[in-house]
């Protein structure tokens, strides 16, 4: 997926960092492009759309006095959140992550009330797994911007609770996540906390029916959790195939790359290898001196350039034709004597 | 999102590294014990390019630490190997008969329309197939709720889909290799 998007001001230059950052998964990318989705085409999205609601200043008074609830025990629509605080393995890449979602829900709710600016505010998702704060956060949220009517609180670390009401931002470090209820709709805390979880769950869904090919008439959702489980076992099962087919074929466990390799041309983001230990037995096959063998780095001359013929490795290639071999790597394998 | 060549760069490095241990044993001479050797390196990479951070991703290191600790050790050395082999995921228990018996209690309580019982029908299928899904991705039992759960599968799809693309590619190669 291409993330070209427009850059349109001090909002979407965080964005754009973070969108840079190599430490993103492919689930934190994903959610930015929905964000930027948002940003771009309010209209778009169905999940926030914007209504009159009538009984929001009721909600307002029983919500806010409304207490939130202690400690991590988290509830269910904040289960994201509480998977990872207490699966956290490196704090640091964790409060990265987190730091950019949180951002970046910054980000997206104040493009909406710019979008929205005349009608009052709805009901705002905020995912809790961000929620995760510590000081880095904090300072961070100083530097999002003020949005006239609907402003956020983030709640520190241990009392997110179910409530809903206005979104308000402050940059003190005991906040509230607000959210309103939409105009026909229950304001239990439950329901909304409910119909939040609903929305995330069929967001994501979303996604897989982009993933899982063949999707795309399925509406519902047994349905496509039909389709999602048959992908995921015949991927698996393509995996035991494909590893038996490969102990078959080649004698030796590790398939002598060589073999692989020295025909074919690779296209430039792959394989860049300047600095692997060869297997020492290649080398000695190809009749090296035997401390360059133990020493463990190869360095070459360079040399004439290695000519290659079909190319089964396409796949990594993405279409692109072969522009750049690292020269060592060439050199490495044309002196195997292919 | 499909994956990217940069992810099949990195799982092919990795599930190199990981062959690379097995090759001074010599038990690797019958079909079976290479098969087991490339799935197991294959999903320890897999898993091992996420670094910790999604669930299945941990559930699958530990299972293959099951199986040979060893090569999860040398393969995930600097990834904090010891706490991810050495967790313990929390578990949900649930203990059916009591929660069947409950249901069955609430549900003669509830005076039930015809709209009411299609859609709780609708929720049971949803939920059974949810099950379902729990089964088939690697840690899915652990998965408190359900959002998480379809975020989990959605990257371990992207990451199947890679390994799926790179061994197939190493195979085709190799195939084409052994026909000259």
């Amino acid at each position: 997926m291409m993330m070209t998007m427009m850059m349109n001001g001090g909002e979407a230059t965080e964005a754009e960092l973070f969108l840079n950052c190599d430490d993103m998964s492919v689930l934190e990318r994903q959610r930015v492009q929905l964000n930027y989705h948002q940003y771009h085409h309010p209209g778009f999205e169905p999940t926030l759309p914007c209504f009159f609601p009538n009984s929001s200043k009721m909600n307002v008074g029983e919500v806010d006095s409304f207490l939130p609830s202690a400690g991590l025990d988290l509830p269910e629509i904040y289960g994201e959140l509480h998977g990872d605080a207490r699966i956290s393995v490196s704090p640091g890449n964790i409060t990265t992550e987190s730091e950019n979602s949180k951002k970046r829900k910054f980000g997206c709710v104040d493009t909406e009330t710019k979008v929205c600016n005349e009608k009052k505010k709805m009901m705002m998702m905020m995912d809790r797994e961000v929620a995760v704060e510590e000081e880095e956060e904090e300072e961070k949220s100083k530097v999002t911007e003020q949005s006239t009517r609907s402003i956020m609180k983030m709640k520190e670390q241990n009392s997110c609770s179910n409530d809903s009401s206005k979104v308000t931002k402050d940059s003190q470090r005991t906040d509230y996540i607000h959210v309103r209820a939409r105009r026909g709709q229950a304001t239990d805390s439950h329901s909304i906390a409910e119909r939040a979880r609903r929305e995330k769950i069929s967001e994501r869904m979303k996604f897989l029916q982009d993933l899982v090919p063949g999707c795309e008439k399925i509406t519902g959702k047994a349905g496509m959790l039909d389709e999602i489980i048959n992908y995921v076992q015949s991927l698996q099962r393509q995996v035991e195939f494909l590893s038996m087919k490969l102990a078959t074929v080649s004698p030796r466990v590790d398939f002598n790359i060589d073999d692989i390799f020295a025909k074919e041309v690779v296209s430039a983001p792959m394989m860049n290898l300047p600095n692997t230990v060869m297997p020492p037995h290649m080398m000695v096959n190809s009749g090296y001196p035997h401390d360059m063998v133990n020493s463990g780095y190869v360095h070459f001359n360079p040399m004439q350039q290695v000519v290659t013929s079909s190319d089964p490795l396409s796949c990594f290639n993405n279409g692109q034709s072969a522009t750049m071999w690292d020269s060592d790597v060439q050199n490495l394998y044309s002196n195997l004597g292919v | 999102m499909q994956p990217t060549s940069s992810m099949n760069e990195q799982f092919l490095k990795k599930w190199q590294m990981g062959l690379q241990i097995f090759r001074p044993s010599i038990d690797n001479t019958s079909v079976s014990e290479r098969k087991r050797a490339i799935k197991l390196s294959a999903d320890v990479a897999m898993a091992s390019l996420r670094k910790g951070t999604t669930c299945w991703s941990r559930a699958l290191i530990q299972k293959a630490a099951t199986e040979d600790s060893f090569l999860v050790r040398q393969m995930l050395a600097g990834i904090k190997e010891e706490t991810l082999i050495n967790r313990k995921l929390p578990k949900i228990v649930c203990h059916r008969k009591i929660v069947r018996r409950s249901k069955k209690i609430l549900m003669r309580r509830k005076s039930r329309s015809a709209m009411e019982e299609v859609t709780a029908k609708a929720k049971k299928l949803v939920k059974r197939k949810t099950k379902g899904l729990r089964n088939v991705v690697p840690g899915g039992e652990f998965m408190s709720n359900n959002v998480l759960l379809i975020q989990e599968t959605l990257d371990y799809i992207v990451s199947l889909q890679t390994q799926v693309n790179v061994m197939r590619s190493i195979v085709d190669a190799a195939e084409a290799g052994v026909e000259r």
